[in-house]
């Protein structure tokens, strides 16, 4: 019989193939672990375009210079989403609840601004959603301010003299879908290690596995290997969609794969751990999906947390899903979210990653059979 | 038709003074409740030896602790010399199980468990292949290698994880509850197979609850109930402290002879169901000519059977109740 290193290194990687094999062969399991993190992105992106900019309806009473003057200054804002029609269509539109508001230029637009005389232009709004609404509200007046400062510059003294911090603005998508990368890869590896761990369980294989004369260590490595390699396919198919269809490309490439495969080392341990202790698939099913959706919100996905109430920072900061937005924030815009470093932020997560595996190391040791 | 091991133990050709197992007042327990209860005894080399007793007796609980599944609360065990708080690598190494649920991976082929198997245990690469293959002919079930566990009955994957047990040689086989829920045929096919390990000079631990099982295959049987064990010794001299042998006899009105045959000098028991009497009779005593006798006096004897005690009945009288599921 073989023993030491050599030994334990063969168990290590006998354990990863198999659960390989086992992964690919149970058809439900590779649609879950493939396939969900690809489902959470496409889910958060149609929720993220969905919600971006307020379907208005702008009805032209005339097309003078004014006036399409005023159309352009609406369309610059970053709030409407137009669309030009009669005032029929418009009102169809508005009362089928399609749009959220309909502005009105008034016929008479360019003469009355030509006689320097007041012109009201109609906003109608479906204030059914406060969001849309505030919306609306600030941009009309918004676009008022940018009509006059482009057609009367003489009139606008008062101007902005903005300094970026970045070299370009980054939208909204690009911001989101680094974020949603962190959550594909925590929902991804969760399930897979957690459920593959559960289900040794739950089929009362464990048994084989303590039986044997290898570590528990290697055993335990050896199955987070396997879930490792096999979430990588579910990375792949995230960071292609990420990169090649929505166009958010990494600017630092290198530290991209590396902090990719560094926050998915922390989930695959986080899910070894969850499905020894909790060792059914149900709950760990509940407990991924539980979980996931608040720390996403809470993490600063949609935004710098540190923009944010002083309270939900410091409880962001408990968990590792915020590090690994900062760091992949950095990887992917060059960012600096918090005041850490790419350093000292990655070295929170590397001690996470170390942390969890011993811990779940531990679990394992710790773990015997009910009877 | 069986065919042999082909991979004989080669370490221990003859029984050995060192015990197999050794347990010394071993102790499991679970909150309030003795699963185990200071258990002392010896499984010797080369014998086969059935833990037998009710669920819930503490017999699993037992094994799991031998095999190191379950630390004891107190208490000592030894496996093959080693202790297993101290050893527990090198028991593992020497030791074959195949656990109540057979732990096969449903999912994957005959061959890919057994392949597993082979390099959990570190078996290397230029015998695996070999090994699996015989394996896989003992348990005749070569021919499926390929096919998924999953597609098999109970008795085949019983027969499965019983090879995987076997593949890397033990010294020492547990097996828990080996025929619970499969066919008369594969019952047969796998009492076959624990019989050859015998034949080379394996040790082999058995917990059931067929007593049939247990006298079919074990040298000797520890009884166990509520986690302690009731009694220890050959099944033939457990049916002996039971008493001599047992009639059962059927007339038209055994209420009219039942008083008598009470009395009569060397019955030890007489229980009535229905026509029915089943008399228990005292060791060395020959008294089935006197009790024909005296039933044919008093009416007629209808059927009439004289067989050893079995098992069910020792465990009764050892333990006033019936074997419980």
């Amino acid at each position: 019989m073989k023993t030491g290193f050599l030994y334990e290194f063969g168990v290590i990687w006998t354990c990863a193939k198999k659960d390989i094999k086992v992964a690919l062969t149970d058809r439900i399991f590779t649609i879950l672990g493939l396939f969900l993190p690809m489902n959470v992105l496409i889910l958060m992106s149609l929720f993220v375009l969905a919600g971006s900019y307020a379907p208005t309806a702008v009805v032209m009473g005339e097309n003078g210079a004014y006036a399409q003057l005023f159309y352009n200054a609406m369309s610059q804002a970053h709030s409407f989403r137009l669309q030009q029609t009669s005032p029929a269509q418009a009102q169809a539109l508005i009362n089928a609840g399609k749009i959220v508001a309909v502005v009105t230029i008034p016929p008479d637009f360019d003469q009355q601004i030509r006689n320097d005389q007041p012109v009201q232009v109609d906003v109608e709004i479906n204030n059914l959603n406060t969001d849309f609404t505030n919306d609306i509200r600030r941009a009309v007046p918004l676009s008022i301010t940018s009509f006059y400062a482009k057609a009367f510059p003489n009139l606008v003294t008062v101007v902005p003299s903005e300094h970026d911090l970045y070299l370009h603005d980054t939208d909204y998508i690009p911001y989101l879908g680094v974020s949603i990368l962190v959550i594909a890869l925590m929902v991804g590896a969760l399930l897979q290690s957690g459920l593959g761990s559960a289900r040794e369980w739950e089929g009362e294989t464990m048994k084989e596995l303590l039986l044997s004369p290898a570590s528990r260590w290697s055993i335990m490595l050896g199955k987070m290997l396997g879930a490792f390699l096999v979430s990588l396919g579910s990375v792949a198919i995230v960071l292609i969609v990420l990169i090649l269809l929505l166009g958010v490309a990494p600017v630092h490439w290198a530290a991209m794969f590396g902090l990719t495969l560094l926050t998915l080392i922390i989930f695959i341990a986080a899910g070894t751990i969850l499905g020894t202790l909790l060792k059914r698939h149900q709950p760990v099913l509940a407990l991924t999906f539980g979980t996931s959706i608040p720390l996403f919100f809470l993490s600063g996905a949609f935004g710098p947390i540190s923009f944010s109430t002083p309270a939900v920072q410091v409880l962001a900061q408990i968990f590792p899903v915020y590090y690994a937005i900062v760091v992949l924030q950095y990887a992917f815009h060059n960012f600096a979210l918090n005041t850490y470093g790419i350093t000292g932020n990655t070295l929170v997560l590397g001690g996470y990653a170390i942390a969890l595996v011993v811990l779940a190391a531990i679990v394992l040791r710790r773990s015997t059979i009910a009877h | 038709m069986i065919k042999p091991l082909i991979t004989p133990n080669q370490n221990i050709t003859t029984e050995s003074a060192l015990p197999a197992i050794e347990m010394k007042h071993l102790t499991k327990v679970f909150g309030e409740l003795h699963a185990v209860d200071d258990l002392s005894l010896e499984i010797r080399q080369c014998e086969i030896f059935g833990l037998l007793g009710p669920n819930g007796s503490g017999k699993t609980t037992t094994i799991n602790m031998v095999s190191g599944l379950s630390k004891p609360t107190s208490g000592e065990i030894h496996v093959m010399g080693y202790n297993l708080r101290t050893n527990m690598r090198q028991v593992r190494q020497i030791l074959g199980a195949v656990p109540q649920e057979t732990a096969l991976y449903e999912e994957l082929s005959a061959w890919d468990n057994l392949d597993f198997h082979a390099d959990l245990f570190g078996i290397p690469r230029q015998e695996k292949k070999r090994r699996i293959t015989e394996m896989l002919e003992l348990v005749q079930l070569l021919d499926r290698k390929d096919s998924r566990v999953s597609t098999f009955s109970g008795g085949m994957k019983r027969r499965l994880a019983l090879g995987r047990a076997l593949l890397h040689n033990p010294q020492l086989i547990y097996l828990d509850e080996p025929t619970l829920g499969v066919d008369v045929q594969s019952r047969r096919a796998i009492w076959d197979y624990i019989r050859q390990l015998r034949e080379q000079c394996k040790s082999v631990l058995i917990t059931t609850n067929y007593l049939e099982e247990a006298e079919a295959l074990c040298d000797r049987i520890a009884i166990l109930d509520h986690g302690k064990l009731i009694a220890m010794d050959t099944p033939d001299a457990l049916k002996q402290k039971l008493g001599g042998s047992v009639i059962e006899l059927e007339t038209a009105e055994p209420s009219q002879i039942i008083k008598m045959l009470r009395a009569m000098p060397g019955v030890k028991k007489v229980v009535q169901d229905g026509n029915q009497l089943r008399l228990t009779t005292e060791a060395g005593s020959n008294v089935v000519p006197q009790i024909i006798n005296a039933v044919v006096k008093e009416g007629e004897i209808r059927n009439i059977a004289v067989r050893e005690p079995n098992l069910d009945e020792i465990f009764l009288s050892l333990t006033g109740t019936d074997l419980r599921d």
